[in-house]
C-alpha cells in the first residue's frame, strides 16, 4: 500500500469509508476495513508531511534547468 | 446711426447653437491618433486628436471614461465617438468624446470570430475533446514570459495552495508578432517533460497585446497537447481562442494556479473528516455488536444454566402426568364398556329373570302370609261366629245364642249365659 500515490490514497481512503458508510459489512470485514483506511491516513498524512516544498524551475532551450528567480 | 453689436457671449451661443442643430456634427467617428494627453483630478481625459495635417482639442468625460478598455498613450491610432460643439468660454469647438476604440481593432475583432468559427467548426472546443485535470499534480508546466506578473502570481499561489508540486517554467514572449510561434515552441517543448499540468498563459492587456493566444497556431497547438492544459490569460477580455480550445479556463494566471492545484487546508480538512468517520463507523459498529452481545448473555439461560434441566425436567412431568391421565382413562373408559355390557348382558340371561321372578314371588307370598287371618288363630286369636257368621262385637250377641269358637287346630260349640 506504501507504493500508491496520494491521490490513489486518498481515493482507496474514500472508497474504504464508503463501503463502510453504505454497506451491511460484517464486523470481521470492517475491522480489517478499518485498520486498512488508518494505514491509508498515515500513508496520506506521511506524504503531505514528507512532502517537498514547492520549487519552480526554468527549462531553457538547450534543456537546462535553473532555479527561478521571483525577485527578478 | 448707432451699430447693432453682440456680446462675445451672445456670438459663441450662437455659433454653438448653430453646431448643435447640425446632425452631421451630433454623432461622429473621428479618426486619429492621440497626443498630449491630460488626465485630469477630476477624472476628464483631455487630448488632442490629430492627424498628418490637422488637429482637433477633445475631451473625455469622467463619466465616460469606464467604457475604455485600454489605456490611452500618445502617439496611439484610435476612433473616437462623439459629437462637436463649442466651449463657450474660450470660444473653442472641440470633440466631447463618448467612446474611444483603438483603431484596427475592428479588423482584429472579425478575424477572432472568423477563426472561432471556423475551429469550432472543427470540433476543436467539444468538450469530448477535454482532458481532465488531475487532482494532485506532481509536476505542473507554465509556458509564459518568466519576467511577466503572471507567473510569479501563479508559483505564489501554488505555493501557498498545495506546496508539494514542480514548477517548470517555459519562457516565451507573450506579445508581438513572434510570440505565437514561440508559444507554440515551448507548449511542444513541455511534452519532452513528465508533467501532469500545463498553464499557458500572461497577463492582462489590451486586444493586441492578447492577440498571440487569439492565433490559430497557438489554438492547435494547445488542442494537439498530450499534458492537459489550462489557458489563463488575463481579464480584460472576455475569452481569447485558447480559452476555447484549452481543457480548463481560467480568467487569470491566479484563477489558473487555484485549478491546478487542490488547497492543502482543503486536502487536511478532508482527511481530519474521513478520519473521523471511519472512527465514528467501527465505534458504531462495535457498540451495536457489544449490545447484542449483551443483550443475549442477559438471557437467563446464562444466569441460571440449571434452568436448561428444570425445564427439561418439568417437560418429563407434564409428560408423566399425561401419560398417566392418559392411561387412567383408558381403564375407565374399558370398565365403563364393561359394566355397560355386562348390564346388557343381565337383561338377558335367563337365569338371572328366574332369580328375579322368585325374589317378587317371595316378597307377595310374604304379603299373603301377613294378611292371612289363619295365620293369626296359631298365635292364639280364635274367631267367634253366630251361624256362620263372624262376630265382630259383644253387642251382636245376646244370651242364649249359640257361638261357633274357632281355634287354629278346631272348633268349640258353645252357648252364650
Amino acid at each position: 500500500m506504501e507504493n500508491l500515490s496520494f491521490e490513489e490514497s486518498l481515493e482507496k481512503l474514500e472508497e474504504i469509508v464508503n463501503k463502510l458508510e453504505n454497506g451491511d459489512v460484517p464486523l470481521d470485514d470492517a475491522i480489517d476495513e478499518f485498520k486498512k483506511a488508518m494505514d491509508l491516513v498515515n500513508i496520506c498524512n506521511t506524504k503531505l508531511n514528507n512532502a517537498e516544498e514547492a520549487i519552480a524551475k526554468i527549462v531553457q532551450d538547450n534543456d537546462d534547468i535553473v532555479d527561478f528567480n521571483m525577485n527578478e | 446711426m448707432e451699430k447693432e453689436y453682440l456680446t462675445v457671449s451672445q456670438i459663441n451661443a450662437y455659433i454653438n447653437r448653430k453646431l448643435k442643430l447640425d446632425p452631421n456634427l451630433k454623432n461622429i467617428y473621428v479618426k486619429g491618433e492621440l497626443s498630449n494627453i491630460n488626465i485630469y483630478r477630476s477624472g476628464h481625459i483631455y487630448f488632442t486628436l490629430k492627424d498628418e495635417g490637422s488637429q482637433i482639442s477633445a475631451v473625455m468625460f469622467k463619466g465616460m471614461t469606464r467604457f475604455l478598455n485600454f489605456k490611452p498613450k500618445d502617439g496611439m491610432k484610435v476612433i473616437v465617438k462623439g459629437k462637436i460643439e463649442v466651449y463657450e468660454k474660450n470660444g473653442k469647438y472641440q470633440l466631447y468624446a463618448i467612446r474611444i476604440t483603438e483603431d484596427g481593432i475592428g479588423a482584429l475583432y472579425e478575424a477572432f470570430e472568423k477563426l472561432k468559427k471556423k475551429l469550432e467548426a472543427e470540433g476543436l472546443f467539444e468538450d469530448a475533446h477535454k482532458k481532465e485535470i488531475p487532482k494532485y499534480p506532481k509536476k505542473i508546466g507554465v509556458v509564459t514570459a518568466e519576467t511577466g506578473a503572471a507567473i510569479r502570481d501563479i508559483i505564489t499561489t501554488i505555493k501557498k495552495r498545495y506546496p508539494y508540486c514542480e514548477i517548470l517554467v517555459f519562457s516565451t514572449l507573450v506579445q508581438g508578432n513572434q510570440a505565437a510561434p514561440q508559444i507554440v515552441r515551448q507548449i511542444r517543448h513541455a511534452q519532452q517533460y513528465d508533467l501532469d499540468t500545463l498553464i499557458v498563459g500572461r497577463g492582462g492587456g489590451s486586444i493586441e497585446d492578447l492577440w498571440p493566444f487569439n492565433e490559430e497556431i497557438v489554438a492547435r497547438a494547445i488542442y494537439d497537447c498530450k499534458i492537459p492544459v489550462i489557458s489563463a490569460v488575463g481579464h480584460e477580455v472576455d475569452y481569447t481562442i485558447s480559452d476555447f480550445v484549452a481543457d480548463a479556463r481560467a480568467p487569470t494566471p491566479t484563477g489558473a494556479a487555484m485549478i491546478a492545484v487542490p488547497d492543502i487546508r482543503e486536502i487536511t480538512l478532508k482527511l481530519d473528516q474521513l478520519t473521523e468517520k471511519i472512527n465514528r463507523n467501527i465505534n458504531d459498529k462495535l457498540g451495536q455488536n457489544r449490545a447484542r452481545l449483551e443483550n443475549i448473555s442477559q438471557k437467563q439461560i446464562f444466569k441460571n444454566p440449571e434452568s436448561i434441566y428444570e425445564i427439561k425436567g418439568m417437560n418429563l412431568d407434564n409428560l408423566l402426568n399425561k401419560l398417566e391421565y392418559a392411561s387412567k382413562n383408558i381403564i375407565l373408559e374399558n370398565k365403563n364398556k364393561l359394566f355397560q355390557l355386562e348390564n346388557k348382558n343381565i337383561l338377558k340371561n335367563p337365569n338371572d329373570i328366574l332369580r328375579l321372578k322368585k325374589e317378587v314371588y317371595l316378597k307377595n307370598l310374604n304379603k299373603l302370609e301377613v294378611l292371612n287371618p289363619l295365620v293369626t288363630l296359631k298365635r292364639g286369636y280364635a274367631l267367634t261366629k253366630v251361624e256362620g257368621k263372624i262376630v265382630s262385637s259383644a253387642k251382636d250377641v245376646k244370651s242364649g245364642d249359640k257361638l261357633d269358637v274357632e281355634f287354629d287346630d278346631g272348633i268349640v260349640n258353645t252357648k252364650v249365659i
